[in-house]
């Protein structure tokens, strides 16, 4: 099934032993986007920004949106290989430009460490995996849905947390939030939103990063962020002021400016 | 007939501040005041002992996790001591949350001791566990059924196949199964499976011929439960009965109707479990945290939390105590009157089972022990005619894994 509009190809298809959502849109380089683990309500401002100067693809990842989840699947490191798996069945030209939010930046960072050649350069947006050395990562299951999003942002009155989250859902869209959290649970029960082992692991990139963070990130804290950059060898970072757990969508703008700056066009 | 006793072992307090809500993961334990409870514990086990003195068949336990409600955390300690303190009545824990377990062996090694030191008293009935259990263990929500399938399995073989043996499951692994306490009864303690309202937990009960408790004391709702239990068996090739069915609900025994309606509203306050119609219910995402429930279970939970972002619930049955008696979900009155509304019961439902929840809620000490005392001198003897009248044997009576009649064996 494939639906055009002027600013995205939607598409779903069978690839990786799954059946996989997407949405892709713009011309020029590849540049993968890993969302978080809310997963994606639509093509942002941000993609639609970014797609001026890349082709960008947004796969639903495995149970998120309307992806199907394969049961074998258990864990962060089930699904970045299952990434790997995805790139080269679909195609995409290898070394790619990736992005990963929250828990798409965790499975970005577990392929890097396995395959660093398989990304160019690497943007870790409010990356999940590492246990903060100050503060403890927000649980989305001791509270509601709602309340998760509200906590994302600094702002309420951002653009996109008002036309998607912050207002009475439809129940389809409720049952697609619910849908998301089922999947997110799978990923991140115990440990929670993060990996014991990982830290060991990130001497191991060999990938230009850049970690991207909004300075009041309530979600994962900023102190995560310190720990990335000690453990990912030449690790860059970029504060977005103002801002919280979600930049993307928060301040677009920003977010895609600090994005190309590091990648390049 | 069997004729269970059961009480929630409610936290009883004075005041229940409105910030506590339900007070399933709502109260901080700062509250706990050992005292307090070192004295409700005793009072709860001195109450089992005289059900069992009344002519109970059975006295029931239960558990819940970090709720006050049910003070009862780990079901197996008081079945334990009661193994010890008791003689006659079976001890039925109903039951234990598997999916929380992340060492079954443990558990079948615990259960198999008080059967054992009970002397083959025990029916170790099986939960999946609401959403508070598993966070409060931190066991994956998204895996409940599987571990709860999975750790059934691993039970009934750790209990009937001689050890050491290994197992490699899902969720479960195990090098060397080999304890040394087995139960006492064979091939294992009989295994009963309580429910409120999950067409897939009664299927699995029926599949296994396992009898079904239906705890939510709703007659229609109960009817449409005992059906699907009915079409599983004649699915799984043998007809179900009786012995495979029971229901429990509130009940308070007066020497006047007066005084069980003054008193018996007490069932209805202070600390009160949040599954209790009139209760309220716990924050949705708790109740059911994301992963733990059927699609078909989601539909309703999905519309509450869109609902309701941040409060509670508004959903579900706000039954007064009046309600109640008028639905039969409690049964108030003198020993006459409750005897013909548990006749009403038994003609209604035809279940081999009966528990009665009594001492419940604000509920005293001095009115639980004197509706305890009537029942056994007066209800009790009279239901069990009723019982014979209606031809309702009990699992005790006719063998759920058979249907053959297990008189003569007892006697």
């Amino acid at each position: 099934m494939t639906t055009t509009t002027a600013a995205c190809i939607e598409e779903s298809f069978n690839i990786a032993g799954t059946s996989l959502q997407m949405r892709r849109g713009g011309s020029g380089a590849p540049l993968l986007i890993l969302h978080g683990e809310l997963g994606v309500p639509d093509w942002l401002r941000a993609y639609e920004l970014l797609a001026q100067h890349y082709s960008v693809y947004v796969p639903s990842l495995p149970g998120f949106g309307s992806s199907e989840i394969p049961d074998w699947m258990m864990s962060v490191r089930d699904l970045s290989a299952w990434v790997n798996w995805f790139v080269r069945d679909y195609g995409l030209s290898t070394p790619l430009n990736v992005i990963g939010f929250s828990l798409g930046g965790w499975v970005a960072t577990e392929l890097a460490t396995a395959n660093s050649a398989i990304f160019s350069k690497m943007v870790l947006v409010g990356a999940a995996g590492i246990k903060p050395r100050e503060g403890e990562i927000w649980d989305y299951f001791l509270n509601g849905a709602k309340d998760a999003f509200r906590k994302s942002f600094l702002n309420p009155a951002a653009t996109e947390y008002v036309k998607y989250y912050g207002k009475d859902w439809t129940p389809d869209e409720a049952e697609q939030v619910e849908c998301n959290r089922e999947a997110a649970i799978r990923f991140l029960w115990r440990p929670y939103m993060h990996s014991v082992t990982l830290p060991g692991l990130l001497p191991a990139i060999g990938i230009p990063t850049l970690l991207l963070w909004g300075r009041q990130d309530a979600i994962v804290p900023m102190s995560s962020c310190e720990l990335y950059k000690q453990g990912i060898p030449g690790a860059q970072v970029a504060v977005i002021e103002d801002c919280g757990h979600m930049p993307e969508m928060e301040k677009p703008e920003e977010f895609v400016k600090a994005v190309i700056e590091f990648l390049g066009t | 007939m069997f004729i269970g006793h059961f009480t929630e072992q409610p936290w009883q307090k004075e005041d229940w501040p409105a910030a506590w809500g339900s007070g399933v993961m709502e109260v901080s334990n700062r509250e706990y005041d050992p005292f307090r409870a070192a004295n409700l514990y005793n009072r709860y086990m001195d109450e089992k002992v005289y059900a069992e003195e009344m002519g109970f068949d059975g006295i029931m336990v239960n558990e819940h996790h970090s709720a006050p409600f049910c003070m009862n955390g780990v079901a197996n300690v008081t079945a334990s001591i009661l193994a010890r303190i008791t003689s006659k009545a079976k001890i039925v824990i109903l039951g234990n949350i598997l999916p929380i377990h992340e060492d079954p062996l443990w558990l079948a090694e615990s259960l198999a001791m008080i059967d054992v030191i009970s002397r083959g008293r025990l029916v170790p009935g099986f939960v999946r566990g609401g959403g508070s259990e598993s966070l409060a263990h931190n066991a994956p929500p998204h895996f409940n059924r599987e571990r709860f399938e999975e750790a059934h399995d691993f039970l009934i073989k750790t209990w009937t196949t001689p050890g050491p043996f290994r197992w490699e499951g899902k969720h479960f692994h195990y090098r060397y199964v080999n304890p040394w306490a087995v139960p006492y009864q064979k091939p294992h303690p009989p295994i009963w499976v309580p429910g409120t309202s999950s067409r897939e937990t009664v299927e699995w009960a029926a599949k296994h011929r396992y009898p079904y408790m239906m705890l939510a004391s709703q007659l229609d709702l109960t009817q449409q439960m005992y059906q699907i239990y009915y079409d599983a068996a004649r699915e799984a090739g043998y007809e179900a009965g009786p012995q495979h069915l029971g229901f429990m609900f509130f009940c308070h025994v007066e020497e006047t109707e007066k005084r069980a309606i003054d008193v018996g509203r007490t069932l209805t306050q202070g600390v009160r479990s949040p599954y209790d119609p009139g209760a309220q219910r716990p924050r949705p995402w708790i109740e059911g945290p994301p992963g733990i429930s059927t699609k078909s279970a989601r539909a309703l939970r999905r519309k509450m939390t869109a609902s309701d972002s941040s409060g509670r619930t508004r959903a579900g049955a706000r039954a007064t105590f009046e309600d109640q008696v008028a639905t039969h979900g409690m049964i108030v009155g003198t020993p006459e009157s409750v005897v013909r509304k548990v006749r009403f019961i038994m003609e209604t439902l035809r279940p081999g089972t009966i528990i009665f929840r009594t001492g419940d809620g604000a509920m005293a000490h001095e009115d639980q022990m004197r509706t305890l005392k009537l029942m056994g001198e007066e209800v009790l003897p009279a239901m069990r005619e009723i019982g014979k009248e209606l031809g309702l044997p009990g699992p005790y009576d006719v063998d759920p894994r058979t249907n053959a009649p297990l008189a003569a064996v007892a006697s």
